[in-house]
């Protein structure tokens, strides 16, 4: 009988004891949680209230991540909060981040249409101020200048770096091959008969997770042949996509079909160097970045050409994207956000971001020195320097929506170039959806 | 059957040239089939592991001159010493950590109070009430993220760790309050009545009987709980903005370029981060195999 209740007994601290931890260890943990958590949260309130400044990017690559972190770090009106989103989350967030009661003060996002739609929402703060007498911005280029305004004049963007399109390919490779870059399009579609002759692929792309690839042939067999004003205009929905001008541009795409890379439609843009890399293929047009995409040891071996003119009555034109910031309105330190765009656009911090990142990106302020930029940067800002007229990419001179109509269209036609015509008339019908929307 | 025949066949044989045979024949030996059959299937199922190892343990310039695919010509640990630091890997682990402690401890607390009520109570719409809990899970929570970021937004804890806690906590409890309503209405009456004849209140007996009785569907839901929330992405990023803040599956994501990413530092985050749920995974294996069944044995 007295061994029965000790083992009740013992059952039962056994009982208490456990309840007992839980419940110890429950309330520490809590506790603990909340602790940190107010911690954090008061640490960000104090911040912004007395004159931090956060900047939220989508600057994603490694080396341009770094580059950018130095320059804020060394940035001497205060402490930056920087805060680096994936590109893709940060497209999906970037109404949350500007609509926020304390939104970040600056953000890393494209000039033109895309920033012009958020100054429609009155959601930018105006810089205007910073392109005057002696902004920093006031020496820049009309073109950047009337791509950083909004509708009514204002400007909301601070432009701080762009980057070109072209026709890159391995400089050693093509010395292998006996070949040398074309001048004329002729020359373009001899070259690429030639490389086929010879087993190698001619041109090579990367549609499977970014099937924007494939708008850049577009955009510039359009500019070609269409020229950089028919572009604008068919991009603001004043042509329709299945106009007799847009055939010819498909049909001149339609030939090149045969010259690409047959798993294309399975590499994606990254993968797409690879086989450049190999010397199995032999073009990529691609933006400047492509650089990043090969071995450090290839990358002094790398060049380009710019598509060469197809029809001479339409001025020159070329892509180049332009990467820069703009500011909340509804953030509470609107000085410090504009002080903070003024160190960023100085020709002093694009120099330094230029030769930190690595990567070939061009500056847009007329000021820095770029006698030490690597060859290949040279010969971009020489491009854009002859070049008559500059557009940007497919989406940014049009927006995300009709971006996506493009790359639906523009993976059916390359995987059945025959029906043409009928994919040219769903890729109007779409695009009269996001128009009127 | 044939298959079996082979051993079967053999067992009599060491019988008879053992020198004093037993009367307990030795147990027939076991099938290899099995093993021939899994063997390859489990090889299978590890692939994808050790494709994501052969990549992060392979230099960035081998990956972009030969292929993500290729076998590795490199070795180097510079994809987690990446990773580590400037990935900031390490610092996101911790919030996840902290997440899911604060997270898994607070709902299942919670709704073991709730379930215990709802439960063992004459509670009015008692059934309503659950089932209004449950059908909060059965939303998407796609369609939720503008309204609970606008909320959090509003009562002023948008982009702390504390919100997402809170979040977690809202949209797992109703399925734990359901299943462990189900557990604590199959627990015998008549321990129920021998604890009120000893003088334990209600308080008392949830201490004592109901919460220790229920351990092994805590055990089982806290399993899962921990890898839900873990793994869990869109409420993190609908609710941090904060860099600094993120936790871990945000922070993957970050690693991964806008033009151009470091497989190899993607590859050697990926394995770190996967190394705590694995953990879990086996310090709770019995729990998560129940885990499964739970709610099927009402």
């Amino acid at each position: 009988m007295s061994k029965r209740t000790t083992t009740y007994k013992r059952a039962l601290t056994r009982r208490e004891l456990l309840a007992g931890g839980m419940t110890l260890g429950a309330a520490s943990l809590l506790a603990a949680c909340v602790g940190t958590t107010s911690g954090g949260s008061g640490g960000g309130g104090g911040g912004t209230s007395s004159g931090l400044i956060t900047l939220q990017n989508s600057i994603q690559d490694a080396d341009p991540k770094a580059a950018l972190e130095a320059l804020v770090k060394a940035y001497p009106g205060g402490d930056v909060t920087m805060n680096s989103v994936a590109t893709e989350q940060f497209r999906a967030q970037l109404t949350n981040y500007l609509r926020s009661g304390d939104s970040p003060e600056v953000l890393s996002w494209y000039a033109g249409s895309v920033a012009r739609s958020y100054a429609e929402e009155g959601l930018l703060l105006d810089v205007s101020s910073l392109w005057e007498g002696d902004g920093a911005c006031a020496g820049y280029s009309d073109a950047l200048r009337s791509l950083s305004s909004d509708a009514a004049g204002k400007q909301i963007f601070v432009p701080t770096s762009y980057y070109w399109w072209s026709v890159f390919y391995k400089k050693s490779a093509f010395e292998k091959w006996g070949v040398e870059p074309p001048t004329t399009w002729d020359e373009f579609h001899a070259l690429c008969e030639n490389l086929s002759g010879q087993g190698i692929v001619p041109l090579t792309n990367g549609l499977s997770s970014t099937p924007w690839m494939a708008s850049g042939w577009f955009d510039y067999l359009d500019l070609r042949i269409n020229g950089a004003q028919y572009h604008r205009e068919l991009l603001a929905g004043e042509h329709a996509f299945n106009d007799p001008e847009v055939v010819a541009v498909m049909e001149e795409y339609k030939r090149l079909i045969p010259y690409f890379d047959k798993n294309a439609a399975s590499y994606t843009a990254q993968d797409a160097a690879t086989p450049v890399a190999q010397d199995k293929s032999a073009m990529y047009l691609v933006g400047a970045f492509v650089s990043g995409y090969f071995p450090e040891d290839q990358r002094d071996d790398l060049d380009f050409f710019s598509v060469p003119v197809i029809n001479d009555s339409v001025p020159t034109a070329e892509e180049a994207p332009t990467d820069g910031f703009f500011a909340a309105a509804r953030s509470d330190n609107h000085q410090g956000a504009l002080d903070l765009l003024s160190y960023l656009a100085s020709a002093d911090s694009q120099q330094q971001y230029i030769e930190q990142s690595k990567s070939s990106n061009l500056p847009t302020s007329p000021d820095v020195d770029t006698t030490s930029f690597s060859p290949l940067v040279q010969k971009g800002i020489e491009l854009l320097n002859n070049t008559e007229e500059i557009t940007q990419f497919f989406n940014r001179d049009s927006s995300d929506a009709l971006q996506a109509t493009a790359d639906t269209a523009l993976t059916k036609f390359l995987a059945q170039p025959d029906s043409m015509k009928s994919i040219l008339d769903e890729w109007q019908t779409a695009a009269e959806g996001v128009f009127a929307s | 059957m044939s298959a079996l025949a082979p051993p079967a066949a053999g067992a009599p044989a060491a019988v008879r040239d053992r020198p004093a045979p037993r009367l307990r024949r030795p147990k027939p030996a076991r099938s290899p089939w099995l093993h021939v059959a899994m063997v390859p299937v489990t090889l299978l199922w590890l692939s994808p592991i050790v494709f994501v190892l052969f990549v992060a343990i392979r230099s960035y310039d081998d990956i972009a001159g030969r292929g993500l695919g290729a076998f590795p010509a490199s070795f180097s640990l510079d994809g987690f010493a990446t990773a580590l630091t400037e990935g900031g890997v390490l610092r996101s682990l911790g919030n996840s950590v902290l997440v899911t402690v604060c997270a898994v401890v607070a709902s299942l607390a919670l709704s073991s109070f709730a379930a215990y009520a709802l439960s063992r109570f004459d509670i009015p719409f008692r059934r309503t009430i659950l089932l209004t809990m449950l059908a909060g899970n059965l939303l998407p929570p796609q369609i939720l993220l503008v309204p609970v970021s606008s909320i959090t937004e509003a009562i002023g804890i948008g982009d702390t760790l504390t919100a997402l806690v809170v979040v977690q906590v809202g949209f797992g409890i109703g399925f734990y309050t359901f299943v462990l309503h189900g557990f604590m209405r199959s627990l015998p009456n008549e321990v129920f009545e021998a604890a009120r004849l000893d003088g334990a209140g209600p308080g008392g007996i949830f201490w004592r009987i109901v919460l220790p009785l229920s351990r092994p569907s805590l055990a089982a839901l806290a399993a899962l709980a921990t890898t839900w929330i873990f793994n869990d992405l869109i409420w993190a990023m609908t609710v941090l903005r904060t860099e600094a803040k993120f936790p871990i599956t945000a922070a993957l994501l970050n690693l991964q370029g806008g033009f151009a990413s470091a497989w190899n530092v993607v590859a050697a985050g990926a394995l770190i981060a996967a190394v705590p749920t694995a953990i879990v995974f086996f310090l709770f294996q019995k729990q998560f195999v129940s885990g499964l069944l739970v709610g099927a044995n009402k």
